[in-house]
């Protein structure tokens, strides 16, 4: 019975890796080789000459930094703006509070998709296709990261924000130095959902871009895919120069990316 | 914390402006702006002109916007339950001590931090016929004889199934890291003393993994439906919505109504029966996990 287990394990890792696997070692091919079973994908010859040609012929290169550029302004900026409003939402009574909180969760309600063709509208008449604040102004209002980032802000005791007013501090220094620090988790794990969900968006880039000097890479790959012929080796070299920066990424930051994950089965 | 109260609510407002400006700006200002343009013979050019409710009772109407509805369902349907079934026996797997339990965790959610166009872009190869992977092996272990091939991308039901795998295979890593960390919630001394009473495998798993899990399945279940309900780029990347338009789902029609026929006003009429629908799912989501004695 383990070794059941064992075995339908191991094929299961082997199903879950084997395209990457495959896009790896094509992409190390020669062109123009004659495929006749699996397994002639994996024999040599090897050569990188492809990956000089795609980065020097192509736009590639600016487009993987465009989506890492775009995921991290996106990140740091969605990820402040969401505390300052949890905090506000979370310690400071005002009036209408109870209306802002509702007022922000409704929000969680309008799927972004059903949106999308009034906010192409509404991009238009304010000039922004086009352009990276077009691509990164209405990502970063996430009433999710306000809600979850105001639920952490509860769980932080008022006695300590007392102690702070009693030596005289303000607002602001309650929220510098007790609030972000105390919440350095959710905040970490915040970015990162954030930053992935930058790293995957497609129909607002899609409608919003014609200028492929600004395309994100779920924009550009498939401009370039369109333009290669039957041979495999161009299409993995794209798809693995777009890939390496990203699970080397994962890679390094595992942990902390399988944490922020963990939080996202708040969301509802 | 005293204070002036005026002067604590423009400090709170200061605090909120951001979020509230782009918020109102960017997803309620469009959402207004919507309602008006679904009233409108609206192109991408300018505003055309009134034409009352045309747009809805088009719409009522119209069979194409009926079976892209259509098609968003089978996705649904398709996907759900084996992605539950699929993350579950995924996070079983490593939740397993093993040496490679920490492998496992990183094969598992590897796909999912790839880019959607580099997912489907592998998945077109993975399933195209003669080169495509999937025929080579099963050619490779003589399932399928030298001569046929099977044309995944051709055929309805095969596309369905090459798109659902696809996705199954791209985004259950989220799914799976959720189960994961809800098994390992789950106190080890249930299962001793499961054991001592000597329960097997079988009965353990239905007993008290499935059970304890029963919040987040709920959880998982509703987001699923909702997340897959607004599948669009996969699909485009892989079939375009074909053969015949026969998997093209909701939101790949109204991008095509809007941008491709040029016709944003009914695109946009078609974007609030979507909203609608996901609008009722979510609802009744909230309702399930706020039910009397639900704790997700």
């Amino acid at each position: 019975m383990k070794n059941v287990y064992r075995v339908v394990s191991l094929l299961f890792a082997f199903v879950f890796l084997a395209p990457v696997i495959w896009m790896l070692v094509v992409s190390i091919k020669e062109e123009g080789m004659k495929i006749v079973t699996v397994l002639d994908w994996f024999t040599p010859p090897y050569s990188f000459a492809v990956y000089d040609q795609i980065l020097s012929a192509t736009k590639l290169s600016n487009w993987v930094l465009n989506s890492f550029g775009i995921g991290v302004v996106v990140t740091i900026l969605t990820v402040i703006i969401a505390a300052l409003a949890g905090f506000v939402l979370s310690k400071l009574p005002f009036r209408y509070r109870s209306f802002m909180f509702f007022f922000v969760l409704a929000g969680l309600l309008v799927p972004g998709e059903a949106i999308i063709i009034p906010l192409y509208q509404v991009a238009k008449d304010m000039n922004l296709l086009n352009s990276y604040q077009g691509l990164i102004l209405p990502a970063l209002a996430s009433p999710f990261a306000v809600i979850v980032l105001k639920s952490f802000f509860d769980g932080v005791p008022n006695d300590l924000l007392e102690s702070v007013q009693i030596d005289g501090g303000g607002t602001w220094r309650i929220f510098t130095s007790i609030m972000l620090p105390l919440t350095r988790p959710a905040l970490a794990s915040m970015a990162i959902l954030t930053f992935i969900g930058s790293w995957n968006n497609f129909l607002w880039p899609f409608l919003s871009l014609t200028d492929d000097n600004l395309f994100t890479l779920p924009m550009g790959i498939p401009t370039l895919m369109s333009s290669y012929s039957e041979d495999y080796v161009k299409p993995m070299v794209v798809n693995t120069i777009a890939s390496l920066p990203i699970m080397l990424l994962f890679l390094i930051f595992e942990r902390q990316i399988v944490k922020g994950v963990s939080l996202s089965g708040i969301k509802g | 914390m005293r204070m002036n109260k005026l002067r604590a609510d423009v400090q709170a407002l200061l605090y909120l402006l951001p979020f509230l400006v782009i918020y109102i700006l960017f997803t309620i200002w469009p959402m207004i702006k919507g309602v008006n343009m679904t009233f409108y013979k609206w192109t991408l050019i300018r505003k055309m002109k009134y034409v009352g409710w045309d747009n809805y009772s088009r719409m009522i109407h119209d069979n194409e916007m009926w079976s892209a509805i259509w098609h968003s369902v089978i996705f649904v349907v398709l996907t759900t339950p084996t992605m539950v079934i699929l993350a579950i026996a995924l996070a079983m797997i490593a939740n397993r001590k093993s040496r490679l339990q920490r492998l496992y965790r990183s094969v598992f959610f590897l796909p999912s931090v790839l880019s959607v166009a580099v997912a489907s872009f592998l998945g077109l190869f993975v399933f195209q016929p003669y080169t495509g992977l999937v025929n080579s092996v099963l050619h490779l272990v003589r399932l399928l004889p030298e001569n046929s091939e099977i044309f995944w991308l051709n055929e309805t039901n095969l596309s369905w199934i090459a798109i659902a795998l696809i996705t199954l295979w791209w985004t259950v890593g989220f799914n799976f890291i959720l189960y994961l960390s809800a098994m390992q919630d789950i106190p080890d001394e249930i299962y001793e003393a499961a054991r001592l009473d000597g329960a097997n495998d079988r009965q353990i798993f239905f007993r008290i993994t499935f059970p304890y899990l029963n919040p987040i399945t709920k959880t998982i279940t509703m987001l699923q439906i909702i997340a897959s309900f607004k599948v669009f780029m996969q699909i485009y990347i892989i079939t375009g919505g074909g053969p015949l338009d026969k998997t093209r789902p909701i939101i790949q029609l109204i991008y095509q109504t809007g941008f491709k026929k040029n016709d944003l006003g009914y695109a946009a009429t078609m974007s609030y029966m979507l909203f609608a629908i996901l609008l009722v799912l979510s609802i009744f989501q909230y309702w399930l996990n706020n039910r009397k004695g639900a704790n997700a």
